[in-house]
């Protein structure tokens, strides 16, 4: 489904992912753990398409096709999803016109028939029990207000709806506290599919005990430096990522 | 220069009655001697009206070349074609709703409004309004009645390089309650003039909410001026809509004038194009216990300009006045540009004032949100937009008119990143 092969990105000019190999199939659900400034939020961000990065090298295949070219709105019309870290407010839009609007503008992408209000809210009430979430939340305005683990629930209610094939999710378990974080993981859980692929970004391996991961990389210095399954989280919780030092050459960028 | 030819020849076609031939001829004299305002008067410092110098400005056709196609108006009417009544769609007796000339000169004139031309100012151009306007609108409602339906003044002009002075006084009798939408508008394709004047008193107890939508043509020129007086423990909402005119400025006078007066001044501002738009507001708090809160928001895009320019003044004896004003403006192009000019003046005890002025652009950070969602650059745009304005259109709600003027509203809303070509 994914496949980053070689991957070098800069921020003005200065180098923060240093060649990143990656492949990620249909139902997998990849952890990218690392320490503070070592380029995961930086990969989730060029995922989705964020401009402000210099690509200097290699490519990124989504689906069997280059996915660098596409702007940000047609990689998520292809079925891709960032949750981000740090949610948007956007006062004056309700959370329901944004989802609407998504879902529609990402069904008339795939010539499907748009979905009108009425229909709309029977589609969006199974996913807000999901999270946890009443109808109010749909008319407030997008993640004003919100205390963290709501604007946390309210990226994972959007993941819900759009029903993305490959969902990033860009340090979702931050800031929240243990019934939230069970709470974020149920509905991820529960997105879970042989179709989808689930990239975790993450500092701690907290989020790993509820959502547990086919395989799990390490990433330092803008490198992936090891890769394995579940029990190289719980590697790195008992060691932390200074045990990395001495195998990988770190290049620490300021977050 | 101005030549002086095309004003006489507009008064000497207007039939006026004898008693107020003189004092049209005297305020006309008066603009001659002083001109159209120019850059040396502070308040008209980033707007200039040279342009009307050069341009075969004259008095319409009359009767008007041609009627307008109507469009619905949810309420009573009153449609004006190059300053003459073409349509009147309305149960109010001609007492409470009728033409100006008619109410103070005409077989329908009860009383000569007592207030009328007291409240609009002798600045040069309301004193060629004074001297040109023709049929004009009154509006009066009796004390403690309430108009159920909006009363809607559509202003048209059709004739190029028409001068036009819509002119309308609105008498709100004690307790009484009543919506009025001020609508002026034009052909596309055509240059042309108006400028009007709009006085309303309202006595004790009074409400009236008032929308003011200038969507002239995209080669006008608007220049007008409303001026409010209120009595005590009334209220003056008002939204006023800029949304077209090559020159478009708007001056609210307004004065509270008696005790526990509430005023609430919200607009929205769009400079498109070249456009230039001006906000003036002037507003006076003389007694105690006022409240004036005012809520503006600009759009400038491409090479537009605007300009926000919000006067509060809190004179001695308004204690326990409370004035808020908020202006926030969005630059959607790097060579469009809006200068915010809040100013407050408190000469009383007790007062509760603040002012907020800000100019940025659109959220980077949040048009990238939207569209990792998939929503389109241009939709995510005119959400972001939207929301922006939203603020300031309460109003809509209250008086049930959202459905009507969103659609004149979205269509204003600046489009794309396309840009003028610097040259």
């Amino acid at each position: 489904m994914l496949q980053i092969r070689n991957l070098h990105v800069a921020i003005g000019g200065k180098p923060i992912l240093n060649g990143i190999d990656l492949t990620i199939h249909p139902g997998e659900v990849h952890a990218i753990m690392g320490p503070n400034g070592s380029g995961k939020s930086t990969l989730a961000q060029v995922l989705a398409g964020r401009d402000g990065y210099d690509i200097s090298a290699g490519s990124v295949h989504y689906l069997d096709k280059d996915l660098l070219p596409l702007t940000p709105e047609q990689r998520a019309r292809a079925g891709i999803f960032l949750a981000f870290q740090y949610p948007l407010e956007i006062p004056g839009v309700a959370n329901v016109q944004l989802l609407r609007t998504a879902l529609n503008g990402q069904r008339r992408a795939r010539g499907e028939a748009e979905m009108d209000a009425i229909d709309f809210l029977e589609y969006v009430k199974d996913k807000l029990v999901l999270l946890g979430m009443d109808d109010s939340f749909l008319y407030r305005s997008v993640n004003e207000g919100f205390s963290g683990g709501e604007k946390k629930r309210n990226e994972i209610l959007q993941m819900a709806v759009l029903e993305p094939r490959l969902a990033i999710l860009d340090e979702t378990d931050s800031g929240l506290d243990i019934d939230a974080l069970q709470v974020v993981a149920h509905g991820v859980n529960s997105l879970r599919g042989p179709e989808r692929a689930i990239v975790l970004v993450t500092h701690y391996q907290r989020l790993l005990n509820y959502i547990v991961p086919d395989q799990v990389h390490v990433l330092a210095g803008g490198r992936i430096v090891r890769s394995g399954g579940r029990e190289l989280a719980e590697e790195l919780d008992s060691k932390g990522y200074a045990w990395l030092d001495d195998k990988a050459e770190f290049i620490e960028a300021s977050p | 220069m101005i030549t002086p030819t095309a004003y006489r020849e507009a008064l000497s076609r207007i039939d006026a009655p004898g008693k107020f031939a003189a004092a049209r001829q005297s305020a006309l004299e008066k603009f001659l001697q002083a001109g159209l305002p120019d850059s040396h008067l502070e308040d008209w410092r980033y707007i200039s009206l040279e342009h009307l110098e050069r341009m075969p400005l004259h008095a319409p056709a009359d009767p008007p070349l041609a009627l307008p196609a109507l469009e619905d108006y949810p309420g009573a009417v009153l449609a004006y074609l190059d300053d003459r009544l073409v349509w009147r769609d309305t149960t109010l007796p001609a007492t409470m709703l009728g033409t100006l000339a008619d109410a103070i000169g005409g077989a329908a004139a009860t009383s000569t409004p007592v207030a009328f031309g007291s409240l609009a100012g002798n600045a040069s151009l309301t004193q060629l309004n004074a001297a040109l306007w023709r049929e004009g609108a009154c509006l009066r409602v009796p004390a403690g009645e309430r108009l159920r339906q909006p009363v809607f003044l559509r202003f048209a002009a059709a004739e190029a390089d028409a001068m036009l002075y819509p002119r309308v006084f609105v008498h709100m009798a004690v307790g009484s309650d009543a919506i009025l939408v001020e609508h002026f508008v034009g052909d596309p394709d055509i240059e042309y003039w108006q400028n009007p004047v709009t006085e309303i008193v309202l006595e004790a107890g009074a409400r009236l909410t008032h929308l003011r939508i200038i969507e002239d043509s995209k080669l006008a020129t608007h220049t007008g001026l409303t001026a409010v007086h209120q009595a005590s423990d009334s209220s003056y909402r008002a939204l006023n809509l800029t949304l077209g005119g090559q020159v478009a400025r708007h001056e609210l006078n307004l004065v509270l004038g008696e005790s526990g007066a509430e005023a609430r001044l919200d607009g929205v501002f769009i400079a498109a194009g070249r456009s230039r738009t001006e906000q003036h507001l002037r507003i006076t708090h003389q007694a105690p216990r006022g409240n004036s809160r005012t809520l503006y928001r600009g759009l400038a895009d491409a090479r537009g300009r605007g300009v926000f320019d919000g006067r509060v003044e809190v004179r001695p004896h308004a204690d326990a006045s409370d004035a808020q004003q908020s202006s926030r403006n969005l630059l959607l192009s790097p060579h469009a540009e809006i200068d915010a000019k809040p100013q407050l003046e408190i000469y009383a005890d007790d007062v509760r004032c603040s002012h907020a002025a800000t100019v940025g652009s659109l959220d980077e950070d949040a048009l990238f949100y939207l569209s990792s969602r998939g929503i389109d650059a241009d939709t995510a745009r005119r959400l972001l937009l939207e929301a922006f304005i939203d603020e300031a259109l309460g109003l809509l709600d209250d008086t049930g008119l959202r459905d009507w003027l969103m659609p004149r509203l979205r269509a204003s809303l600046p489009r794309g990143q396309a840009m003028e070509p610097l040259s």
